[in-house]
């Protein structure tokens, strides 16, 4: 019994770095995000390829080809960045750019008649894209964004080839050194009470948000 | 001049290869009601998202209340442009209510941030007018719980509560079940016999016959008659009306 409660204290800070990687990167990814997908739909062309292009490169290679590329490609060329530093570059930039995607399909779902409606009562265009515009793509890209989010807890593990000690290399450390598979089912457990407390927060978003249909 | 409120002159436009209007001119004085015929893809909607710029015109000038929103094909500055559309309100074919707003922030969302209105001030303004369309019940459901006749009614309402001197019309029966035309008209009915200036482009031969001090008829891009609606239904003069209206009555 103690040593499963030893166990259980040392994944929890292992679940520290997991959850402080996944923070970190939601509060960033998700406006980059968003302004990428600003970007992308700017009628200003050589932003829009850019936007693009960045879209393209991140979804297009793996996160984990990413990581190891920020964390030992970039010091050979004299960018040498702290661990955690490194590991939030990879997965900021490889968010955001799902992000950017998800809000551009929002974006795109407005119909035309709403711009038209904020013209003709003389709503500025900034106001039209704040009070009109954005509350309703919110409602839109809540679900998509809910699903990444997810994804985003269960892909910080990723991090364990960087050599940082978050939930799941703690919970592997301890299976190596005891020989004892337990600390795999406590991890286990670790990640699938983060995806509940999620996925009931964003249910509640939803429903928040979703009020006004019919 | 004082009493004009609306004028085109030599309007064209066109998407891409297709001319979809070929030399518009129109005056609407203060106070009529000018119901615009004709069939699809003469030019009637276009011409009237030409008015306040949802479309933009490649040659002529429009007045609006004798200030010039374009002259020459040139637009004023966007700054300017806002200024004399303020005159102008309009209701779409498809309501395009905010859906995430209630009735009431419907309609006080634009007094309040464009004309500097103050939200008690506004929120009267605003029962009172869903008072005048019957609508005072609704005031705090969002528009995907009312039928189509009622959100069009409180579309109507929004424009009005930007109290604009003309009101533009874009077929605003046309995508309603036939049960609720009849109340959307009644309510513009009774804007007409309030002197409200309207350019309505409608399918309605019924409101055009009726609640419309004038009737012109569009095909092919241009204003092919014009005349008070008596003449206009009794006597059409050119051929092409009179095949429109064998297909209409």
């Amino acid at each position: 019994m103690e040593k499963l409660l030893d166990m259980t204290a040392l994944i929890c800070q292992g679940a520290v770095v997991t959850l402080e990687i996944f923070v970190i990167t939601l509060l960033l990814s998700l406006p980059i995000g968003g302004l990428a997908a600003l970007g992308r739909l700017s009628k200003f062309k050589p932003l829009s390829l850019l936007m693009e292009f960045y879209v393209w490169i991140m979804r297009g290679t793996p996160l984990m080809l990413q990581l190891l590329f920020v964390y030992f490609a970039l010091p050979m060329v004299g960018i040498r960045l702290p661990d955690i530093a490194a590991a939030l570059l990879a997965f900021v930039l490889n968010y955001a750019a799902y992000f950017a995607e998800i809000f551009r399909a929002g974006l795109q779902a407005i119909p035309r008649g709403q711009f038209e409606a904020a013209h003709v009562l003389g709503l500025p265009h900034w106001h039209t894209m704040k009070r009109i515009v954005f509350p309703q793509v919110l409602r839109i890209v809540l679900p998509p964004i809910s699903n990444e989010t997810i994804n985003l807890i269960k892909d910080t593990s990723l991090i364990y080839i960087l050599a940082m000690n978050d939930l799941l290399r703690v919970a592997r450390t301890i299976v190596q050194r005891e020989f004892d598979m337990t600390p795999f089912v406590i991890a286990g457990i670790f990640y699938l009470v983060m995806t509940a407390v999620l996925t009931w927060a964003f249910k509640k978003l939803e429903a928040y948000y979703g009020k006004y249909d019919a | 001049m004082a009493n004009t409120m609306l004028e085109l002159t030599n309007i064209h436009k066109s998407f891409g290869d297709n001319q979809v209007l070929r030399g518009i001119d129109l005056v609407v004085d203060k106070g009529e009601v000018l119901a615009v015929l004709g069939p699809s893809g003469s030019g009637k909607s276009t011409m009237l998202r030409c008015i306040n710029h949802l479309e933009t015109i490649d040659k002529g000038d429009i007045h609006i209340k004798g200030q010039a929103l374009v002259e020459g094909g040139v637009y004023v500055n966007e700054k300017r442009q806002r200024e004399v559309l303020a005159a102008t309100g309009m209701v779409f074919q498809q309501f395009n209510l905010f859906p995430h707003m209630t009735v009431l922030e419907n309609l006080i969302e634009a007094p309040i941030y464009v004309k500097g209105v103050a939200r008690d001030e506004a929120i009267k303004t605003a029962e009172n007018l869903l008072a005048k369309v019957g609508l005072s019940e609704v005031r705090d459901r969002y528009p995907a719980r009312l039928s189509g006749g009622q959100q069009q009614r409180v579309a109507i309402a929004r424009a009005l509560a930007m109290k604009p001197d003309i009101l533009l019309f874009d077929e605003p029966t046309s995508a309603l079940d036939p049960e609720l035309t009849g109340e959307v008209l009644k309510t513009m009915r009774e804007l007409a016999a309030e002197h409200m200036t309207m350019v309505v482009v409608t399918h309605e031969m019924a409101f055009a016959r009726e609640a419309a001090s004038r009737v012109i008829f569009m095909a092919g891009g241009v204003i092919v008659e014009e005349n008070e609606p008596k003449a206009f239904f009794n006597n059409p003069k050119e051929e092409r009306t009179k095949a429109f209206l064998r297909n209409m009555l």
